[in-house]
């Protein structure tokens, strides 16, 4: 349906038709630009949070590419989205199956146990994960000590590493230890097979038409074959834009760090993520005005990606 | 042997052997959602459980009988206040921002007045830009409107967050709408508001309740910005009890977790009587990335 075009001298008679979208701008207006606006005046100031600010100019900035913890917090993101790479790998390899599969029936059915944990509040699932780590009762010691592992990792690490992070007389205190916080943070949702993501796989895999396998077939390809020559190249797209809403998500998320190890990023600042260290910086230090240059300098960070992610990436749209 | 019946008793031998080799498929499925699925598995047979229980046979589930049902009247009780609260914000604020962007939706839809596109590429922009700076002078300007420890805080928020995704959605899905039919309403003497009512939410349905959805589980879910805005006990949603419950309540696992539970029931429930909409809207939303 083609929108009535309605010319100026018309509009003026017909000025309530503006009314349809006031109460959505009103809101973006105030809940979102005034706060964006107001987040790059700040950042020039000094700001505790009261009405007093004092200018600095670009200091705010300044500090921050000096800060030392807003460096390191940097350099852990840049470790998890890393790590997230491979751990793309079971959601490819499970969408590959699923999509392989010949009843459709059974393609549904799967798609929905993908979808029930996310029905569970986020919040829950952390805080199970959460026990999973605990030292004393936490499941991952325990399959650990049944499976042997533990007996592995000491010996390792005795034998190689001579780090002392793994002792047989002390339960492995994965989110306390500083060297594990960061294994535990990567290890966090195994196996890593988010229904968002594996959907996006499927969604890519869906052009593939039974033909293609069976022509595949009579030349003889192996299933790994298939997956090289047919599979990837078809959804490279997805893995491209699952790798930058990853690391979208790195820039801006703060919520498990912040739920697992708390404000201050766990034992020696290891989880620290710069999302967390403008939270810390505004709500445990009170200082708004250096926590809005943080979120700024995180702004320009998103807003390249989603130019990077527009512009080549999503090129066949 | 001719042609023909060559390629058949291969396309025979291709279905026969794809049916044959389904098993190991089927379960390297099973083995990874049985990963993926545990943590739900133990919330679920460890919310039957006492301590003692839990520590002599932390893996698998008591026997019917043995188990501890007063602690769901524990989780009820300390979980059923939060649940109200979040329950009474999703609702209002995904109605309300859905029925918003609708509005909004119809005026870009149906017609291309002066400043149409300013005022779309000023909802545009926001599709780019991203929020994370504005947590800051967001909790300022709630201070100043004196909406701090409020639950219509959150559901403003909610709702102006909620305008861009919604109006861009149900903006493209009303203008597929035949225009016959507008301009029947417009003889029959139809207001606008009365042809949104009668012409644009029947039509649009399926996508205003799969939008309903995700806009309902985003508030579900969200902690961070009830954690900043709330400080009464009686005004926590789900989000903050957790946290507190986290917090304080460390030792009873079986209590903690059939909390959890009873925190999941209520989408676990939504979730059954609309599975279609769930599987359509995140297929969807995995299409459109």
């Amino acid at each position: 349906m083609p929108a009535t075009i309605i010319s100026t001298r018309k509009a003026l008679r017909q000025w309530h038709l503006y009314l349809f979208v006031v109460p959505s701008l009103l809101l973006i207006g105030t809940f979102c630009y005034y706060p964006a606006i107001s987040a790059i005046i700040h950042s020039f100031f000094d700001w505790q949070g009261s009405d007093q600010m004092q200018f600095l100019g670009l200091d705010n900035f300044k500090r921050a590419l000096a800060d030392p913890i807003l460096r390191q917090s940097f350099g852990t993101m840049c470790i998890l989205v890393v790590a997230n790479f491979f751990k793309m790998v079971p959601a490819i390899l499970l969408a590959v199956v699923i999509h392989r599969l010949t009843s459709d029936k059974w393609q549904y059915w799967y798609r929905v146990l993908l979808i029930v944990p996310m029905v569970v509040p986020g919040l829950v699932s952390l805080f199970i994960w959460k026990f999973f780590f605990d030292p004393n009762l936490g499941i991952i010691n325990n399959a650990f000590d049944l499976l042997h592992i533990k007996h592995m990792l000491v010996w390792l690490d005795v034998n190689w590493f001579h780090s002392g992070t793994f002792r047989m007389d002390a339960p492995i205190s994965w989110l306390s230890e500083p060297r594990l916080i960061i294994p535990s943070l990567i290890f966090w949702g195994f196996p890593w097979v988010g229904a968002v993501s594996v959907f996006i796989f499927l969604a890519g895999l869906q052009g593939i038409g039974t033909e293609v396998y069976e022509a595949a077939e009579l030349d003889g390809a192996s299933p790994f074959q298939k997956f090289t020559h047919i599979e990837l190249p078809l959804i490279m797209t997805q893995v491209r834009l699952n790798v930058i809403l990853m690391m979208i998500g790195a820039l801006q998320d703060y919520g498990l760090q912040f739920m697992l190890l708390g404000g201050n990023g766990g034992a020696g600042m290891k989880g620290m993520v710069p999302g967390l260290w403008m939270f810390n910086r505004a709500f445990l230090a009170g200082e708004f005005g250096y926590a809005c240059s943080i979120g700024i300098i995180l702004f320009f960070l998103i807003l390249l990606m989603t130019y990077i992610n527009n512009k080549y990436i999503r090129v066949d749209k | 042997m001719s042609d023909n019946s060559i390629h058949a008793v291969a396309a025979l031998q291709a279905v026969g052997s794809k049916r044959g080799r389904d098993w190991p498929k089927h379960l390297v499925i099973w083995l990874i959602l049985a990963l993926q699925l545990l943590p739900l598995y133990m919330m679920f047979q460890i919310s039957f459980k006492d301590n003692t229980e839990f520590l002599t046979n932390p893996w698998f589930p008591l026997l019917p009988w043995h188990w501890h049902f007063d602690n769901f009247v524990y989780g009820v009780k300390l979980i059923g206040p939060y649940i109200g609260n979040t329950v009474f914000i999703a609702t209002v604020s995904a109605s309300c921002t859905i029925f918003l962007a609708t509005l909004a939706a119809y005026f870009f839809a149906r017609y291309k007045m002066p400043l149409s596109n300013v005022l779309w590429s000023i909802f545009l922009v926001l599709m780019l830009l991203p929020a994370i700076a504005n947590i800051v002078p967001l909790f300022m300007l709630l201070k100043s409107m004196n909406l701090l420890n409020t639950l219509q805080a959150l559901i403003v928020i909610a709702m102006a967050g909620g305008q861009v995704f919604n109006t861009f959605i149900l903006r493209n899905f009303i203008e597929d709408l035949p225009k016959d039919l507008f301009e029947a309403a417009e003889i029959d003497g139809a207001s606008h508001f009365q042809q949104i009512i009668n012409i644009v939410v029947p039509m649009s349905a399926p996508i205003i309740g799969t939008l309903f959805i995700l806009s309902f589980l985003g508030q579900w879910n969200d902690f961070m910005m009830p954690l900043i805005v709330l400080r009464d006990r009686e005004l926590f949603t789900l989000g903050v009890g957790l946290v507190y419950l986290n917090g304080e309540y460390v030792k009873q696992w079986g209590q903690i977790m059939s909390a959890f539970m009873v925190a999941s029931i209520p989408l676990i429930i939504i979730f059954l009587f609309c599975m279609k909409l769930f599987v359509r809207g995140l297929a969807a939303g995995a299409v459109k990335g």
